[in-house]
């Protein structure tokens, strides 16, 4: 399918808060209750519409448990967007995310668009970490935050959908170098040979190249 | 050099293959004459010796990246890999004129199997018809059509814009038992075997390259496994005395699960059980999840090498699953057995023989799991050269979309193809792999190479990374039954059988 912007994501963050649910809401619409263990990566896609264009995201679901840094590190690179994810009812994965954005800011490159997410935000009753926690953490960082929920599907797309539209901003500031693939942006194929300003990416049709 | 294997090698192979598809799966004799003792033709991936870290505890310095080894001289390769596969071939001669005497009886095996089909599908549908209502949401699954490719499969089977799907749990049996002559008269030979006073190994693995029968598999498995000893005066004791030690461990380690220094694993063992969807209903029973919780605790703080990695639960259910059809009525799918009518004392012994059989198949592939997880980089890096020389299109395919490897092959390294085919089909595995040397290290690098081209067509109809990846992520293998791992077993030797004299070949990085 035709799409004018391919952009790469990652989810990261603590062992079981969510992060295969949250992208298997997203690109399916529906929710599982027991979801097997993620190993290694995994992989996700779906088109969404920005600003009227089309855009490809391509989404590598990573696995929490510290074994499988090693694996999943090399997938930072070539990634333009960043979902860091943790649970609202377990305090412990909040606790971590400073390890976690350390490793994201040292393993990606620098304009990587990072969304913190607070899951599970229909536990309410169960509820660990105040919503004004995340909000200041995000803040702090410099991150953008919104706290969602992969059950009842509540912010979901907005979470996927606004870390795009942050990295379609960048693009247009400029800040973006978007002719190398290592940005985990690409252009769409059909779309380089009309704009004069957007030189064709190595490789013309074909997909993917380094990493992922 | 010798033109037969310059040009003739992939021809000659796939006419190889494809009779030995056609029966491998019913003739042990010849499976086995293939079975080879000798350490050395295994040795592909023996000869790196990587230093051994905690998965958890990773060294202080960071290990090197990807360490580049020199490229070897493709030519000198090509040299060393036709001067050590040159007898092979040779041998291969021997094998073909073999496979062409036996010809006659294939017409045989074809309808025998045919009838045997046709026996499991009535037998199967009667059953689903007769269990049907009694399951909330399909809970007995059906064989699902052939032509539902994106069934939510063995593997995790999301993430294709299906719709809303159950998690399907898969049954390890699909029908009672049809016993036809040839497996009365397998199961007559493996009794033999198993009940004279000394267990003859070679025989034993033997016999079971080729499939056990569910009967014997238990015994057979834990003998193959190194844990029950070959002589049966010494069975019994044995037995007791590793049940004993293992419920000994449980008294003096269990307890430090809470301490600071275990607590996170063991929050992670905690968090995993109840996530394993390969046997949701038998995952849900709180007996089974303790089981699991103690097996895995005390081997991941008795190794703490590797520490508990995720994946090494999976490894834990076949033994599981075996050891517990010992126990139960033969038409209770073990799936749907509730353990809690079990006494005590029988889970207690399924619990030790799943914990000593677990941790002698982990011995085996410790380095999947290190730090860094050496042993699946390397096999993965293996599978790859592999590939690259079985089906270059493929292999072409793969690279001009920018599909790695490890994209796809890390989980089958990881969990041992547990993920990506349903549990029974596992277990027939498992008979050949126990039954191989090194068989869950080096066997499985071939299995696996087998397992992706058999895919290959379909690989090469999807035309975008995406595309390609989605459909390794989702094998249709969710109908699969023992024959399909039978055909993969037989193609999965040829390869070794061409490659495994030449490991060196294969460990050029190019």
């Amino acid at each position: 399918m035709s799409y004018a912007y391919l952009f790469k994501y990652i989810i990261i963050g603590d062992t079981g808060v969510g992060k295969s649910c949250l992208l298997l809401q997203f690109t399916d619409k529906r929710f599982q209750p027991v979801h097997d263990l993620t190993i290694g990566v995994e992989f996700g896609a779906r088109m969404i519409t920005i600003d009227g264009k089309q855009i490809k995201l391509q989404i590598w679901d990573t696995a929490g448990q510290e074994s499988f840094r090693s694996i999943t590190r090399s997938y930072y690179r070539g990634a333009a967007g960043a979902l860091l994810v943790y649970d609202i009812t377990r305090r412990d994965t909040f606790n971590h995310l400073t390890t976690w954005l350390e490793d994201a800011r040292q393993h990606s490159n620098s304009n990587m668009v990072i969304m913190l997410i607070g899951n599970k935000s229909d536990l309410e009753a169960r509820r660990d970490v105040k919503k004004e926690e995340g909000e200041a953490f995000a803040r702090e960082h410099g991150l953008i935050f919104m706290e969602t929920s992969a059950k009842t599907a509540a912010n979901v797309e907005e979470a996927f959908i606004n870390t795009a539209k942050e990295i379609y901003q960048k693009i247009q500031d400029g800040v973006f170098d978007i002719n190398n693939e290592a940005n985990g942006i690409k252009i769409g194929p059909q779309h380089s040979p009309s704009n004069p300003n957007m030189p064709s990416p190595a490789g013309g049709g074909s997909q993917g190249g380094g990493c992922c | 050099m010798n033109p037969r294997l310059q040009y003739g090698l992939l021809r000659v192979d796939k006419n190889r293959v494809r009779m030995a598809k056609d029966y491998y799966g019913y003739r042990p004799d010849i499976a086995t004459d293939c079975y080879d003792t000798r350490t050395d033709r295994c040795g592909l991936l023996r000869h790196v010796i990587k230093p051994v870290y905690g998965a958890q505890h990773p060294p202080i310095q960071a290990m090197p990246k990807g360490e580049e080894k020199p490229r070897g001289n493709k030519r000198d390769a090509f040299h060393d890999f036709e001067n050590n596969t040159s007898d092979a071939w040779d041998d291969g001669e021997d094998d073909l004129l073999y496979m062409a005497n036996i010809q006659m009886s294939l017409k045989d095996v074809r309808s025998t199997a045919k009838a045997v089909i046709d026996n499991h599908s009535r037998s199967v549908n009667a059953h689903n018809n007769r269990l049907a209502p009694k399951g909330p949401q399909g809970q007995y699954t059906a064989i699902p059509s052939a032509t539902s490719t994106h069934g939510a499969g063995p593997g995790v089977g999301i993430r294709l814009n299906s719709g809303w799907q159950p998690p399907k749990t898969t049954p390890i049996r699909f029908q009672k038992e049809q016993v036809p002559d040839r497996e009365a008269a397998k199961l007559e030979k493996f009794r033999s075997v198993l009940a004279g006073p000394n267990t003859d190994l070679d025989e034993l693995k033997k016999l079971s390259w080729s499939g056990i029968p569910r009967a014997v598999r238990p015994t057979a498995w834990k003998i193959l496994s190194g844990y029950l000893p070959a002589s049966m005066d010494r069975r019994d004791p044995t037995l007791q005395r590793k049940r004993n030690e293992y419920f000994g461990f449980i008294e003096q380690y269990y307890d430090t699960r809470h301490q600071e220094l275990h607590q996170d694993t063991f929050r992670q063992i905690l968090k995993d059980i109840p996530r394993m969807t390969s046997l949701a209903h038998l995952f849900q029973q709180k007996v089974v999840q303790e089981i699991f919780e103690r097996i895995l605790y005390i081997w991941a703080i008795r190794h703490p090498a590797s520490g508990y990695v995720q994946g090494i639960n999976d490894l834990v259910t076949p033994f599981f699953v075996v050891f517990l059809s010992e126990y139960i009525d033969n038409d209770v799918e073990s799936e749907n057995c509730d353990l809690s009518s079990l006494p005590e004392e029988t889970l207690k012994i399924i619990e030790a023989d799943s914990y000593w059989c677990t941790s002698k198949l982990l011995d085996g592939i410790q380095d999947n799991y290190t730090f860094a997880q050496p042993g699946i980089q390397m096999k993965v890096n293996a599978l790859k050269e592999l590939v690259k020389r079985i089906d270059v299109p493929l292999h072409r395919h793969l690279e001009e979309h920018g599909v790695e490897y490890l994209q796809f092959s890390f989980r089958w390294m990881n969990n041992l193809l547990m993920r990506e085919i349903p549990l029974r089909c596992t277990i027939r595995l498992w008979d050949t792999y126990q039954s191989e040397t090194n068989g869950f290290a080096d066997f499985h690098l071939y299995m696996c190479a087998a397992f992706l081209v058999r895919f290959s067509k379909d690989i090469q109809r999807e035309v975008d990374f995406q595309g390609i990846l989605m459909y390794l992520q989702n094998l249709p293998t969710h109908h699969w039954r023992n024959e399909d791992i039978g055909e993969l077993l037989a193609e999965a030797f040829k390869l070794k059988y061409m490659f495994a004299d030449a490991p060196n070949h294969l460990s050029k990085k190019s």
